[in-house]
């Protein structure tokens, strides 16, 4: 029998890479996965790691349009000229000015 | 006019009474105003001086006195007028009145009737604002083909703005709003007032210096922004340098200056112009509701295109094995079954988990989103559990309901031939229900 060993899903090395993904490239990559999926013409086996992966991608790109929070930074001048962001807080009451 | 050589005697006056009118105040005052009226110089007065004293009365008008160290000018603007004025007379300033002259019957005074005002200078930064347009202008700084398009989805957003004001909050509160995906940095600069200009120039130069430590990413877009002012204080972004600046940045630049109607050399220098600084905030991300339901169609074509590779593998799997059926032996085909099953039986349990994760963040998803998009995702809910059942059908599983089990070795392979195993091997039987660990007792090999 030539069957390769039943596929076990994305391994733990894609997880972490999918996980850390940009929502742009996250966004970018499940539009591909989805798009050479309804191409069809591929064996289950790709067919299936293709949607586990697809699940993964949206997964990604829903959490971080749920849970991101804005970064909010002030660009500073250090001595020798490097340009470095530093985290800036404008108190939400201080709304005078 | 009187003569000074021959002073005017009581007689002289009566004797000249038939000739010369005895005139009513009001009379003489209409005379004058006519005369006023008539002069083409006092119809089309443009005066400029310092503002003296100014009320307003109960109706709306203005009353101020334009002055200088030789003489005062009374003033009026009436209601309408004044309400019009982007500007308002304030004590102290020097400006520039537009009107007429006119009498003002009952007071017997002559005033200038206000049609506009204007801050003093106003034509000379006219003249400089032109002058600097159609020379930057010729050397195509503000020509089309220069702009460039945004970016689509930016991760670092630039902000050159005072860190004093409501402008940075404005920005601040819209991003976070529709796409807190993005990180602001803002690089701070004074937006009026003497040296305002280079503090500009020298802000858009530190963003274009600075790139994330992590990921090396420079900014992918700049908003430059100050809230409403009068045209001076508006000055700093007619400046040459601020202009260059803008034009010369290496990201592009959305300019938003002041209200909808006040205009900048340093906007058509950008590469958006937004009306105000909120707008030029919206203008430079996509809106997080917009991507969520993009994510969702896609969840939703990716669950068809696997049911639809699902149904053409299971017409697959019927053709080839009626072929089989028909020229090799029985084991063969099973095992081919077996293999084929295997996969849809995993496609099957990952479709039913799906459903599981869907329905979470559904759930989650339909308190944010509009109703529509949230009736298209319960359309795509339940196709999924349609598919879903399908793919039950296709199952081994339902192969085990009628009383069929599934025997595997130690290492997990399934056993198709009793050659295979030997007396002591662990080995798991799968049913409907459950499983079963046992151990091989004896092997009886019997040729089909």
């Amino acid at each position: 029998m030539s069957d390769p060993a039943p596929n076990t899903g994305p391994t733990d090395a894609e997880r972490e890479r999918i996980a850390a993904l940009p929502f742009d490239v996250a966004l970018a990559e499940f539009k591909q996965v989805v798009e050479k999926l309804e191409a069809g013409n591929l064996p289950l086996e790709q067919s299936i790691a293709l949607f586990e992966q697809g699940v993964l991608l949206q997964r990604r790109c829903e959490k971080m349009l749920s849970e991101a929070e804005l970064r909010f930074q002030r660009l500073v001048e250090q001595a020798g000229g490097k340009v470095r962001a530093l985290d800036l807080s404008l108190g939400e009451n201080e709304e005078s000015g | 006019m009187r003569d000074p050589i021959q002073p005017m005697q009581p007689q002289q006056a009566e004797g000249k009474a038939a000739s010369l009118p005895i005139l009513s105040v009001g009379d003489l005052t209409v005379l004058i105003k006519n005369t006023l009226r008539a002069a083409p110089k006092l119809r089309e007065v443009w005066v400029e001086g310092e503002v003296g004293q100014v009320s307003i009365s109960a109706a709306g008008h203005c009353y101020f006195t334009l002055k200088d160290d030789k003489a005062q000018l009374k003033c009026v603007i009436f209601r309408d007028d004044r309400l019009m004025m982007p500007f308002e007379a304030r004590t102290g300033l020097r400006l520039i009145a537009q009107g007429n002259i006119d009498v003002f019957d009952a007071q017997g005074a002559y005033q200038l009737y206000v049609r506009s005002l204007r801050p003093s200078g106003f034509g000379d930064l006219a003249l400089q604002f032109e002058a600097l347009k159609a020379k930057l202008a010729a050397e195509g700084l503000f020509e089309q083909a220069r702009k460039r398009p945004l970016p689509p989805m930016p991760h670092n957003i630039g902000v050159v703005t005072s860190l004093n004001g409501a402008v940075l909050h404005d920005i601040r509160r819209v991003i976070a709003r529709r796409w807190p995906l993005a990180r602001i940095v803002v690089s701070a600069c004074q937006v009026q007032g003497q040296g305002a200009a280079a503090t500009i120039v020298a802000a858009l130069r530190r963003i274009s210096r600075w790139t994330d430590d992590e990921t090396g990413r420079a900014t992918d877009v700049v908003i430059l922004a100050r809230g409403g002012g009068s045209l001076e204080d508006l000055w700093p972004f007619n400046d040459e340098a601020v202009v260059r600046a803008v034009a010369a940045h290496p990201c592009p630049v959305v300019v938003g200056v002041g209200h909808e109607t006040d205009v900048t050399l340093a906007e058509f220098a950008a590469d958006v112009r937004a009306p105000t600084p909120s707008v030029a905030a919206e203008l430079v991300v996509p809106a997080r509701v917009d991507e969520l339901a993009r994510v969702n169609q896609l969840g939703a074509r990716l669950n068809g295109a696997l049911g639809q590779t699902l149904t053409s593998l299971r017409q697959q799997v019927t053709t080839e094995t009626r072929a089989l059926e028909a020229r090799h032996p029985q084991a063969q085909i099973t095992a081919d079954r077996e293999r084929i099953g295997n996969l849809l039986d995993r496609a099957a349990r990952l479709v039913a988990r799906r459903l599981e994760v869907d329905r979470t963040t559904l759930a989650r998803a339909a308190d944010d989103l509009p109703a529509l998009a949230a009736g298209a995702l319960s359309i795509a809910r339940g196709e999924l559990g349609r598919e879903s059942a399908a793919l039950n059908a296709l199952s081994p599983y339902a192969t085990l309901e009628r009383g069929y089990s599934i025997v595997r070795g130690p290492d997990g392979t399934v056993l198709r031939d009793a050659r295979n195993a030997k007396s002591g091997d662990q080995i798991s039987v799968r049913l409907q229900r459950g499983e079963i660990g046992a151990r091989v007792e004896s092997v009886r090999d019997s040729t089909p």
